[in-house]
């Protein structure tokens, strides 16, 4: 069982979804723009009606997106259907009357003359060079319109991932506040009483005053041990001074699990996506340690074609699902910021993969 | 003594270089940015450098490049590194070329006067001491494995004080017990991790270390 999220992925299956019946519906129209002239000339010639119901042919046609490509190839079916109507008219005309008045189009478009079998070939022509020319214009307009899919795609992923990543930092600063209110905050506030009550005791229970003394420093300590372990987990310290590459050969050394770290980076890469990056390795090898009860994990991150990509695999238990751990799908939110993607293979047994990649020049 | 400070926080390196001369160190130049202290190093050549990881004008690793730099230009100048974090990586790069005279400490440990004094002697000296954060972190990763586990709780005690770079008196005096006990427990551990036995207190830290990290 392979289990696999990518956020990019439900995407390209709408822009699949939403090019199909685009090209269904160019092509109805097609059909029904000299469908509709045919009828009007035959039925009633060159008449208001006809000119009125023609327009609103073409002003559906052209409400269709993408329709430059298709209204030639519509227009020329369209002058095959307006032969057809002539003759099918010429045959209905009384006997001896053969002629083409009320057919304005007639005599700028065929010349003067008997109609018949001019018009039937110039119908014919007219009917080639449209069979000919629409599967080529269909195939313009569905990469037009493949082209607009994409970009209403790219507008909600990004909607999406704006709203996460919104999300993602709200939640981060909140827990950031309620760190330090606990902590640090709460540590300080109770070294400044120590020292508030040292200062009292300092000349008349001068041992007492030393063993505050020494619990505030206690106290000192453990705010800033707090504090040290909070920064961590909004900026990891070693990230800020050595970049992506040392991070993650930190993070394997720090890993209860025996880890290796293949590293081939081109020095620093944007600060945002280097802790995304950070955090996703984090997570992977948390999950290693925790859950797969893996042996040893190895890492292999490498830049290329404008694309940062981190390996993570261990030879633990495997049968990892991503969509029922929270962490991971942080992760992935947090990657899908910069379009980067997360991708699990787990089968039971193992071994387990967590592939990241985020497009990033470098 | 003649010692180098270098910290870019003016309250902190100069409440280093008050308690230092307090202790009776000479404080030789206070700097606070790389450049100026890989100057301040080749230089002055002090007894003993401490330098914070941290420095202007990048606010990276300046301070332990600029030291690392300073080792390679005088093999085993003596240097005590501060940082508000502790990383296996630098302990690493730090102990790389076995020259001892290296420290690696958390800044909090400024506050307690005698753990920090006894620190930059003992790297003055050519020792080698290691913040008990970064020897927690070694032995975390290897308390479950075998040659480790075998070892008694009283000996894993002593061998966290041997890598934080510890004396055998400084050990006894710690664990409450004599130095002849500390040094039965060193000959045990040396045993039990098949690590050839040294006197050498130096070469001892850095065996167990190297052990640890490996």
């Amino acid at each position: 069982m392979v289990a696999i999220m990518r956020p990019g992925h439900h995407g390209s299956m709408e822009s699949v979804l939403n090019v199909r019946p685009r090209q269904l519906r160019a092509l109805g129209w097609a059909a029904l723009f000299p469908a509709v002239m045919c009828l009007c000339f035959v039925c009633w010639g060159a008449r208001p009606w006809t000119w009125i119901a023609v327009s609103a042919a073409a002003a559906v046609t052209l409400l269709t997106p993408a329709v430059a490509a298709d209204l030639l190839a519509v227009a020329l079916l369209g002058f095959a259907s307006y032969a057809f109507a002539l003759i099918g008219r010429n045959e209905t005309l009384p006997p001896g009357s053969g002629t083409t008045a009320g057919y304005p189009f007639h005599s700028v478009v065929f010349g003067s003359g008997p109609p018949h079998t001019v018009d039937l070939a110039a119908g014919l022509l007219m009917l080639a060079v449209g069979a000919w020319l629409v599967p080529r214009t269909i195939g313009v307009h569905s990469r037009l319109s493949r082209r607009n899919g994409d970009l209403l795609n790219r507008v909600r992923r990004l909607t999406i991932t704006r709203v996460d990543a919104v999300d993602t930092a709200a939640a981060e600063l909140r827990r950031i506040e309620r760190d330090l209110h606990d902590g640090a905050q709460a540590r300080l506030i109770a070294l400044g009483i120590s020292l508030r009550a040292t200062e009292g005791l300092i000349r008349t229970n001068p041992e007492a005053a030393v063993a505050l003394v020494a619990e505030s420093r206690e106290n000192s300590a453990r705010a800033l041990t707090e504090l040290r372990a909070l920064v961590r987990g909004i900026h990891p310290p070693v990230l800020a001074e050595r970049g992506l590459g040392d991070a993650i050969r930190a993070l394997a050394l720090d890993c209860p699990v025996p880890a290796t770290a293949e590293v081939d980076l081109p020095g620093r890469l944007p600060a945002p996506v280097e802790a995304a990056a950070y955090f996703a390795v984090a997570e992977a090898l948390a999950n290693a340690a925790k859950h797969a009860e893996a042996r040893s994990v190895h890492i292999r991150a490498t830049h290329a074609a404008g694309a940062l990509r981190i390996e993570v695999t261990d030879d633990g238990a495997g049968g990892a699902d991503p969509s029922r751990g929270t962490g991971l799908r942080g992760v992935e939110r947090r990657l899908g910021t910069f379009d980067g993607v997360l991708a699990v293979s787990s089968p039971p047994g193992g071994p387990t993969i967590v592939v990241i990649e985020v497009p990033c020049g470098s | 003594m003649r010692v180098v400070i270098a910290e870019d926080q003016f309250l902190l390196r100069e409440g280093m270089a008050s308690l230092l001369k307090e202790h009776g160190f000479d404080v030789a130049e206070a700097v606070g940015d790389g450049p100026s202290l890989l100057r301040a190093l080749t230089s002055q050549r002090p007894d003993v450098a401490i330098v914070d990881v941290r420095l202007p004008p990048a606010y990276t690793d300046e301070g332990l490049r600029a030291a690392l730099e300073a080792r390679r230009q005088v093999p085993g100048l003596p240097v005590l590194i501060l940082s508000t974090h502790v990383e296996r990586l630098y302990a690493r790069e730090l102990l790389a070329d076995q020259a001892g005279g290296v420290g690696y400490l958390l800044k909090d440990r400024v506050f307690t006067d005698e753990q920090f004094t006894d620190a930059l002697r003992t790297v003055a000296r050519g020792g080698t001491v290691m913040d008990p954060e970064v020897v927690a972190k070694l032995l975390a990763r290897r308390s479950g494995q075998p040659p480790v586990a075998r070892l008694t709780d009283r000996e894993r005690q002593v061998l966290e004080l041997m890598a934080e770079g510890r004396s055998n008196s400084a050990i006894g005096q710690r664990l409450v017990i004599t130095e002849k006990a500390v040094s039965k427990h060193c000959t045990s551990i040396f045993a039990k991790l098949d690590l050839p036995p040294s006197d050498d207190d130096n070469r001892r830290v850095l065996a167990v270390l190297t052990y640890l990290d490996s």
